[in-house]
């Protein structure tokens, strides 16, 4: 009988899912199977509120004034004073209300796992949903897979994508996106660990991409990463 | 005092980009949630930065909640653990033993944590209770310390299987109680 057959089994994995005490590969096979499996999840679901009562003992501790600051800093970047390099940020902030959540799964791609295939699934859409993006992860070669359901690059223009990673001065280019269909883009070891906290934006450029090294166009559509 | 629906009401308000919605949320929350980071992380600075991080998140995620079926400070809770728990394992450093830091025996509930606690809360005290006090301790440790299996099998000195057996064990039998 597998794990998945004994009822046990399940349970015991479902509560070691939501403790973290699954190793890498297990916990990627088991987010695979929550996807499709209601009863399961409704089983992490109970679990969670039953740990979560653990930390009601925990004591509050006032935090200090300024990660308010920051939070709202990082959310209206139109009411904070950033240098000029975050400027065209500034566009972002109307566009953040209404940019659909990207749910990329990039945590793992910082850790080894054999499979080459897309483990994690993403989603950007522009605020008129005139450009869809979806990403997926490849865990072991740190690659993302980009693919344009709707919309692309205007006649003569290329997307670009952008990684700002939390607390950086400016944001890195990871590459320009195909005229249609799928791109892999490779995000380079350096810059992998700064891309599960990180947002990532496709910026509208000229042929070839930007010409200074940060966005010069529209940016048409961000995601922050969110673990489900 | 902010009941769990206030609490609720600020969450859907967020959701619909309410500012000073968010600004009540987190007037009302941050400081359990700080609590949780600081208890997860044992760094203050860490903490500080995975706090911002969890707002940031609620701030996106905030139309989801209510298909988590989740109470809020269920949903808020597991969000801040689970974002610090991400921090703690990034880092290679390796951690002080939480008891080291913490006094676990003077860990009483404040006046705030004491308002939000249900009845639930003696449930899986008892729950707790009902198992070996090795493995009750365990699973607080991996809740709120982010121990692994190497870790607890390291300090209970028994081999890694060993340990997994008996704490998968201990974790059915807690579901068994709670669910009676």
């Amino acid at each position: 009988m597998t794990d998945q057959e004994n009822p046990d089994n399940e349970n015991a994995m479902a509560a070691e899912y939501v403790l973290r005490l699954l190793d890498v590969e297990e916990h990627a096979a088991f987010e695979v199977r929550l996807r499709d499996d209601p009863a399961l999840r409704a089983e992490v679901t109970e679990w969670e509120a039953h740990f979560a009562k653990i930390a009601q003992d925990v004591q509050p501790v006032t935090p200090p004034s300024h990660v308010k600051a920051s939070v709202f800093a990082a959310l209206n970047p139109t009411t904070s004073s950033r240098k000029s390099t975050w400027k065209w940020f500034a566009g972002l902030g109307t566009f953040a209300a209404a940019v659909a959540v990207a749910v990329l799964f990039i945590g793992p791609v910082l850790r080894s796992t054999e499979s080459l295939t897309p483990s994690f699934q993403s989603e950007l859409v522009a605020a008129d949903g005139s450009l869809v993006v979806t990403a997926g992860v490849i865990p072991a070669t740190h690659e993302i897979v980009l693919k344009q359901l709707v919309g692309g690059a205007a006649p003569g223009r290329v997307l670009e994508l952008w990684l700002i990673a939390q607390g950086a001065s400016a944001p890195v280019s990871l590459g320009l996106l195909e005229a249609e269909g799928t791109t892999r883009i490779r995000v380079p070891d350096e810059i992998a660990p700064g891309v599960r906290t990180g947002t990532i934006a496709i910026s509208d450029e000229p042929a070839g991409g930007s010409p200074t090294g940060a966005p010069t166009g529209a940016i048409l559509a961000t995601g922050t990463f969110v673990d489900l | 005092m902010t009941t769990p629906a206030d609490i609720e009401a600020m969450i859907a308000q967020v959701s619909l980009r309410d500012s000073n919605a968010f600004s009540a949320l987190y007037d009302a929350t941050s400081a359990k949630l700080f609590g949780v980071c600081l208890r997860v992380l044992n760094n203050r600075g860490e903490a500080e930065e995975v706090l911002q991080e969890v707002y940031i998140r609620i701030w996106h995620k905030a139309d989801t909640y209510a298909v988590t079926g989740h109470s809020p400070m269920t949903w808020l809770i597991t969000l801040a653990r689970n974002l610090a728990i991400d921090r703690l394992r990034k880092r290679k450093l390796p951690t002080k033993p939480i008891e080291d830091v913490f006094d676990l025996a003077d860990d009483r509930p404040g006046p705030e944590a004491e308002a939000m606690a249900s009845s639930d809360r003696t449930q899986i005290k008892a729950c707790l209770e009902e198992l070996d006090p090795k493995h009750a301790d365990a699973v607080k440790r991996v809740y709120l310390g982010g121990e692994t299996y190497k870790e607890l099998a390291d300090s209970q000195n028994v081999p890694l299987n060993t340990m997994r057996t008996w704490l998968r064990r201990s974790l059915l039998k807690l579901r068994e109680c709670l669910t009676r």
